[in-house]
């Protein structure tokens, strides 16, 4: 490849992340502090762009196929309270229980997510629907466990706040969700028949690629990718809500929409995967300075920002050869 | 083989009706066998009802076009807190009538704005819509009424509505313009058209961005009565008002048997039909299981009913892949 070409991804794939920090920081400058102030705030950085990348990377593997999925937060939360329960059965809340958690939270959300890919792939109705029944079933469930309470006891121990405690867990999770993703989507036999029947399911189906196995694997990576979200979610809220019913748990994948288009842009130029974590940068930056300026802008302006920036992206996203065109003349 | 499909056709139409009646009588039968009083407990099924049913009534028209809108709830809860804030300040219900039709009508406008003329597709819009609008009625209510207490008006005002004849009326007339429009005029079939295949459509020269406005301005008008019969029902918003509209939307329209990819299998009746059986379904299973855990409990049992529902009446549509 030329040394322009190069030059012209490397540019591509940092030039969000690189405007978005210039502007926060200068914003929060103006204020005297900055985006991270100290250990502390870093660590939250860091368990927060874990949250943001993971859920993208989970919203992405089944939207990015036309299979649009209500249940990824009621999967994530599901799974915590699965995993909260067994922990602390097991360990009282004491030493080990966060790993503990962590791994049952993982496992229950593979098979909530393989029961879900299950439910669509027997019932053969499209995935938009059966998302609505299954978070339904879910958000049911979590609420006969928990009689529609919170769950405080089980999360809130020395343990789980060791584990968010410090920004080096969540980093590795980052890295072995990033490379094991990247791996099994752009590396592998099940990742070259997804991204074929992505392109086209049914020339992709006449050829003899198995659909429903790797529907089926799909929906399972997403549980258990929620699973992870939902264990970091317990540990920095040090609380499960069980009570989510109506649909009240479908929010959390409002938040990755964003992230899911920056990351889809920044993939022209680099791996797709590589786009959601610097998506997700972009977003914990925000989401910090969010907090430098806790005292002017409430949680309501929060939602509002978030939603004109995912606007304003989208028009330029889906704009882009009119702008250009405008701007070339 | 014809014969069969004509019969598969028959059942899959026949089904939710079927279904919507034998929920009633079940209904019928669950609040006698409490002992409950049955006047009471229809009429609080039907006020549950009917503003789902004139939402999704109105939704209808989005979704033919093979979009969805996941806002119309917050949409609600936004109409109705103008509408409070407007009488509040001026006592004059016409005005107050006005606030809330017109803010659900711009609310819905500014989502097929955004989705026709800047090409932004319509089910990402309507989630930005969904929290722009819940945001700012959140703010105006805890602002206003306390973080718990809410916004109301006097309850004296809409009393004059506040009566199963007026409802059925309001429901019946836009029920009526609602069918109208969708089965014997242009509007109907040219949206079937495009939900059925956009490309077809644009090439036979039917305008998309014309048919999205004026599915739009329908779901408008829809949720601006869904705001107003809500207030009817009780003269106080507060921030979970119509909260599980949006999605409810969903299950009611595909309970009534219309695919939810649109297109030409698209029933107006299907909203009216699926809104009050999903009602009176979550109300029979709140009445049999008394507990606190009912409602988790109702909640699964409802959703599974509801994916037997849809997998019976979407038999006719199944194809060798996997839906999308």
């Amino acid at each position: 490849m030329s040394t322009a070409g190069t030059a012209k991804k490397i540019v591509g794939t940092f030039i969000i992340p690189v405007i978005v920090f210039l502007i926060l920081e200068g914003l929060c400058l103006s204020k005297g502090e900055h985006i991270i102030t100290n250990a502390k705030s870093f660590d939250n950085f860091i368990v927060y762009v874990a949250i943001v990348m993971i859920t993208t990377i989970a919203l992405s593997i089944n939207l990015n196929s036309g299979r649009f999925d209500f249940s990824l937060g009621s999967m994530a939360a599901l799974s915590a309270i699965i995993g909260a329960k067994i922990s602390y059965a097991i360990f009282g809340g004491g030493k080990g229980s966060a790993l503990c958690m962590l791994l049952v939270t993982i496992v229950a959300g593979l098979l909530l997510g393989l029961i879900s890919g299950s439910i669509y792939v027997l019932l053969k109705i499209p995935p938009i629907i059966t998302s609505l029944g299954v978070t339904l079933i879910y958000e049911g469930v979590m609420y006969t466990i928990t009689d529609g309470k919170y769950l405080m006891t089980e999360v809130q121990n020395s343990s789980m706040a060791g584990f968010v405690g410090t920004w080096i867990y969540a980093a590795i999770i980052i890295v072995l969700v990033l490379v094991l993703t990247i791996v099994l989507f752009d590396h592998t036999r099940f990742g070259f028949d997804y991204n074929a029947l992505k392109s086209g399911q049914k020339v992709s189906v006449n050829t003899g690629i198995k659909e429903v196995k790797n529907a089926l694997i799909c929906y399972t990576i997403c549980g258990g990718l929620m699973g992870l979200v939902g264990f970091f979610n317990a540990a920095r809220n040090t609380t499960i809500n069980g009570g989510q019913l109506n649909f009240g748990s479908i929010a959390i994948m409002f938040t990755a929409f964003l992230p899911m288009f920056i990351g889809s842009y920044i993939s022209r130029y680099s791996n797709e995967k590589v786009g959601f974590l610097l998506a997700a940068i972009c977003m914990s930056m925000l989401n910090s300075t969010f907090a430098v300026f806790s005292n002017e802008i409430t949680a309501s302006m929060q939602s509002i920002i978030n939603a004109v920036l995912l606007v304003v992206f989208l028009i330029y996203l889906n704009n882009e050869h009119l702008l250009r065109k405008i701007f070339t003349k | 083989m014809k014969e069969k499909r004509n019969i598969g056709q028959m059942i899959t139409t026949v089904l939710p009706f079927a279904a919507l009646v034998a929920l009633f009588f079940i209904f019928i039968g669950v609040v006698n066998m409490k002992g409950y009083r049955l006047d009471m407990y229809l009429k609080i099924a039907f006020n549950e009802g009917v503003v789902l049913a004139v939402v999704a009534t109105g939704a209808i028209f989005i979704y033919t076009l093979g979009t969805f809108d996941i806002s119309l709830g917050a949409s609600t809860l936004f109409s109705a807190t103008m509408g409070v804030m407007t009488y509040n300040k001026t006592e004059n219900l016409g005005l107050m009538i006005l606030v809330i039709f017109a803010v659900g009508i711009i609310c819905s406008l500014f989502n097929s704005v955004l989705a026709s003329v800047f090409h932004i597709p319509a089910f990402v819009t309507t989630v930005a819509m969904m929290s722009v609008l819940t945001a700012v009625a959140a703010k105006i209510i805890t602002t206003e009424g306390g973080a718990l207490g809410g916004i109301r008006i006097p309850s004296s005002v809409l009393k004059p509505f506040d009566s199963m004849g007026c409802k059925i009326a309001l429901l019946v007339i836009f029920f009526a313009v609602s069918l109208f429009m969708f089965r014997f005029t242009k509007v109907g079939r040219r949206q079937k058209f495009i939900g059925g295949n956009p490309l077809c459509a644009y090439l036979t020269g039917i305008r998309y961005n014309k048919y999205t406005i004026i599915a739009f301005v329908m779901a408008g008008i829809g949720v601006g009565l869904g705001a107003f019969l809500t207030l009817v029902y009780t003269p106080s918003v507060t921030t979970t008002t119509a909260s599980s509209i949006g999605m409810n939307i969903f299950i009611a329209i595909v309970f009534g048997g219309m695919p939810i990819s649109g297109g030409p299998f698209s029933k107006i009746y299907a909203a009216l039909v699926g809104g009050f059986s999903f009602m009176l379904l979550n109300d029979i299973l709140e009445i049999v299981i008394e507990s606190n855990a009912a409602y988790g409990i109702t909640q699964i049992i409802s959703a599974v009913f509801f994916l037997i529902v849809v997998y019976l009446t979407s038999m006719n549509y199944r194809t060798a892949m996997l839906p999308r």
